[in-house]
């Protein structure tokens, strides 16, 4: 679906964040990339995404470059307009591609109904909890339709109880829908309950260490399955080979 | 209890002030038409309540007036600004220049060129106010989450769109605070401009009456005037904290 | 001889010793206006050292735009000051408040309305409904008295800059003017003469420029004030009828925007009009009151309606200190 090709991104103030980075993304998989801070797997997103262009190197799409609202992003931060009700939240995207206005918000109760929202309609972000707000995000993110979900370690700022759930409805989503999903994590944990394959990236300069499918089996009690905790082993593994040296104190 | 006691202290101190001022007068034998006393000035107030309060509408409808014409330059040399990095560059030096020049040098040239009273005294009122808010919106609208711009982005969002639907009502929280500050500011500048240009023709402000009443000797009554002026100045701030208040209310809830 | 040595010696002590006998007073006096020639009087007493014979240090604090000297008199912060004209004295009356007029500098207000030749305002009548600029304490004075006359109404008022430029700008500009100065500066501007409009010659016949002082300081200190006055006298009469150019030097120091040709020309119309010396003061010397004419202003302002014909308008002046033909001006 995508091909990434010696893609490289270097910032005006000289930090090089990508180098040189090749991979292809197939429609319909869920693709974590895993990596410390610094690794710059939130550039290589934001190029996905088409918010920032590379410096070397090319992105090509099979099916044409994406037109607007093709692409749903989810931030880490929920990023709600603070003013709206999480209706006109959600149906945002669509009133900014000039759709008319009464299929747009029925599309948005959808896609609320989706993420288990549907008595929250009316309700402003202010009396959202943090889970609800990013669930709210995530149904904007859906609500036009995209070819493709990019998060941008959407869980990150939510605590573990809210954080299970939301993983849980996450990939029960994607295996309903077939939507090809990019998600960017610094957790093994949760790339080796969400994704079908790992990218593991190291940091500075941002390059690819490893490529691997999942091995992960089994839906039900996922988080209790042998071939779960191996993989979060072996992810852990590869991540302490790309780590830089940890400085022992003298 | 506390919460009533919070309410009513500065009640309370203003009433202490008032009657230690009151005693104050007596007991030195001050005579009014050097330092009235509280009650002289009520009862100069009371002989000339309506041409007093004339006259604080007069002012009342300049600060109003220059205000709103602030409130609306404010905002458009804000988005202009924000929009374009060479605006910015342009505009605002002279802004900050128009800010620093004294309305005292200015007026009289003003009254001058502009030859109509109103309009004059709304102009001068106007480039005292409006810099507060120009700078308070600007500085909302640069604060306009990135996430947020990038998300209008990838839908394809136009300029127009993203201006309309998430700037502006992004940096509605800043405009606000821009608005109260300079709502004090434009009767400040309402009244200099009386001040210094006189006034004339258009039915005189409080400004006029106090310089009226000092000319003749009237202490009492000028002091009545400059008390006005004062409630008016606390009026307004309050009327203007209040809509903030009220309109961030609405937003959120 | 011994004798004769002996009474010389103590009148040269006597005259060696009595002006150690006693420091000058200090005295503030506020002024109604920058310096100009129409203070030449008090500047010249200053200036060649009149004040100080007759044992005054005075300082002189200027007037201007804005500045509202009769604010600081009556807060005492001024021994004297001056009060624009009659109307103004009279404020003493009714705000009750314990100030009195002592000498009239001015026998004729030379206040006028100043407009242009040709465009339908050449006199008071004409002046109804047209646009009029006068400064603020004109307002509070004998704007009353026009209004009440001739039927004019706050709604004509233009503010007043103190600038000429309106009125060279603006062919149907008419504004407030001293009869000394602006056409003056009009004719050299414009090299023509201005419509001039006396306010005297409307009607408004009060003394001006007048010297008012505390009741407090005429009951405690009568000889103060009474000194005052008279170097006062003594100093216009130097000024109109010596040499007037130590005022001149002293007012071109105080007042830089002063130029010698608008001194001159001051100096000349106070001349040739009488505003110091006409009148009563050629009987009388200069600073000349008499109730008569007061009585006369008090009665056409209360038949306009401007005051209560029942005002003690007496206790506005005193005539003590005038009157006894000090300062006669030269025939």
């Amino acid at each position: 679906m995508i091909e990434i090709a010696g893609v490289s991104k270097v910032f005006d103030n000289g930090t090089v964040a990508l180098e040189g980075i090749s991979a292809t993304i197939a429609a319909g998989e869920f693709l974590a990339l895993l990596g410390p801070s610094g690794c710059g797997k939130s550039t290589l997103l934001r190029l996905l995404a088409g918010l920032e262009t590379p410096t070397a190197g090319a992105i090509t799409w099979a099916q044409g470059r994406p037109k607007a609202g093709e692409i749903g992003f989810v931030f880490q931060d929920a990023t709600l307009l603070p003013w709206a009700s999480a209706l006109e939240n959600v149906a945002l995207p669509l009133k900014l591609l000039g759709r008319p206005r009464a299929p747009a918000r029925e599309a948005a109760a959808a896609a609320l109904a989706q993420v288990g929202l549907s008595e929250f309609l009316t309700a402003k972000p202010a009396a959202l909890s943090g889970g609800m707000k990013m669930r709210v995000s995530i149904a904007r993110a859906l609500v036009a339709k995209p070819k493709i979900l990019l998060m941008d370690e959407p869980f990150a700022a939510l605590d573990e109880f809210t954080r299970q759930s939301l993983q849980e409805d996450l990939r029960n989503l994607w295996r309903r829908t077939g939507l090809t999903v990019v998600f960017v994590t610094h957790s093994t944990y949760e790339a080796a309950f969400l994704a079908s394959r790992v990218l593991v990236m190291s940091p500075r300069p941002g390059k690819i260490a490893a490529d691997f499918a999942s091995t992960v089996t089994g839906e039900a009690d996922r988080r209790d399955a042998p071939s779960y905790t191996a993989f979060v082993a072996e992810m852990s593994r590869r991540l302490r080979g790309v780590m830089p040296a940890r400085e022992v104190l003298a | 209890m506390n919460r009533l006691l919070e309410r009513i202290a500065p009640v309370g101190f203003g009433v202490a002030v008032l009657a230690a001022w009151q005693c104050a007068v007596w007991a030195t034998g001050t005579p009014k038409y050097v330092v009235p006393g509280p009650w002289d000035i009520v009862t100069a107030y009371a002989a000339s309540s309506g041409e007093l309060n004339a006259a604080l509408l007069s002012t009342l409808t300049v600060t109003f007036a220059a205000l709103a014409a602030a409130a609306f330059l404010g905002v458009v040399l804000a988005v202009a600004m924000a929009a374009s990095v060479l605006l910015r560059a342009a505009i605002q030096p002279w802004a900050v220049a128009l800010q620093v020049t004294p309305l005292v040098a200015i007026a009289p040239l003003i009254i001058l060129w502009v030859n109509q009273a109103f309009a004059a005294l709304v102009i001068c009122a106007t480039i005292i106010s409006f810099f507060p808010i120009l700078a308070n919106t600007a500085a909302g609208l640069a604060q306009t989450p990135a996430a947020l711009l990038d998300l209008f982005k990838l839908n394809g969002a136009s300029r127009w769109q993203t201006l309309l639907l998430l700037r502006l009502p992004s940096a509605v929280p800043n405009f606000l605070t821009g608005l109260r500050i300079s709502g004090t500011l434009a009767l400040v500048g309402a009244v200099v401009a009386e001040f210094v240009a006189g006034s004339g023709g258009f039915a005189s402000g409080l400004a006029y009456r106090i310089l009226e009443a000092g000319y003749r000797l009237e202490i009492p009554k000028m002091f009545a005037a400059m008390v006005l002026l004062a409630l008016a100045g606390v009026a307004i701030y309050a009327a203007l904290g209040g809509l903030e208040y009220l309109v961030l209310r609405r937003r959120e809830r | 001889m011994n004798r004769l040595v002996r009474i010389a010696t103590a009148l040269a002590a006597c005259v060696l010793a009595a002006p150690a006998a006693r420091a000058a007073d200090k005295v503030t006096f506020g002024l109604d206006w920058v310096a100009e020639p129409e203070y030449g009087g008090y500047y010249q007493a200053l200036a060649t050292g009149i004040y100080k014979k007759y044992g005054l240090d005075v300082s002189i604090v200027e007037g201007g735009p804005q500045v509202n000297n009769a604010e600081l008199l009556v807060a005492g912060k001024l021994t004297f000051d001056i009060t624009s004209n009659s109307f103004l004295a009279l404020n003493f009356v009714q705000q009750q408040i314990p100030f009195v007029a002592v000498m009239a500098g001015f026998q004729k207000d030379p206040d006028i309305l100043m407009a242009h030749p040709g465009v339908g305002t050449d006199d008071f009548a004409e002046l109804k409904g047209k646009p009029i600029a006068v400064s603020d304490d004109t307002r509070a004075s004998w704007w009353l008295y026009l209004k009440a006359k001739y039927g004019y109404s706050d709604s004509q008022l233009k503010p007043y800059g103190f600038s000429l430029a309106p009125f060279f700008t603006d062919p149907t500009d008419v504004q407030e003017a001293y009869v000394t100065s602006e056409p003056y500066l009009v004719q050299q501007q414009t090299g023509k003469k201005p419509v001039v409009m006396m306010i005297s010659d409307a009607g408004f016949d009060g003394y001006a420029s007048l010297v008012a002082t505390s009741e407090k300081l005429v009951t405690t200190d009568p000889d103060l004030v009474k000194r005052f006055v008279e170097a006062s006298i003594l100093g216009w009469y130097s000024f109109l009828y010596g040499d007037p150019s130590p005022a001149f030097a002293a007012i071109l120091k105080a007042n830089p925007d002063m130029t010698p040709g608008l001194l001159h020309y001051g100096y000349n119309a106070l001349k040739t009009r009488g505003i110091v010396d006409s009148g009563d003061a050629r009987r009388l010397g200069i600073g000349a009151m008499t109730d008569a004419r007061w009585q006369k202003f008090f009665d056409q302002m209360a038949a306009t309606g401007l005051y209560d014909k029942s005002m003690d308008y007496q206790a506005g002046y005193t005539l003590q200190f005038v009157d006894q033909g000090f300062g006669k001006p030269k025939q």
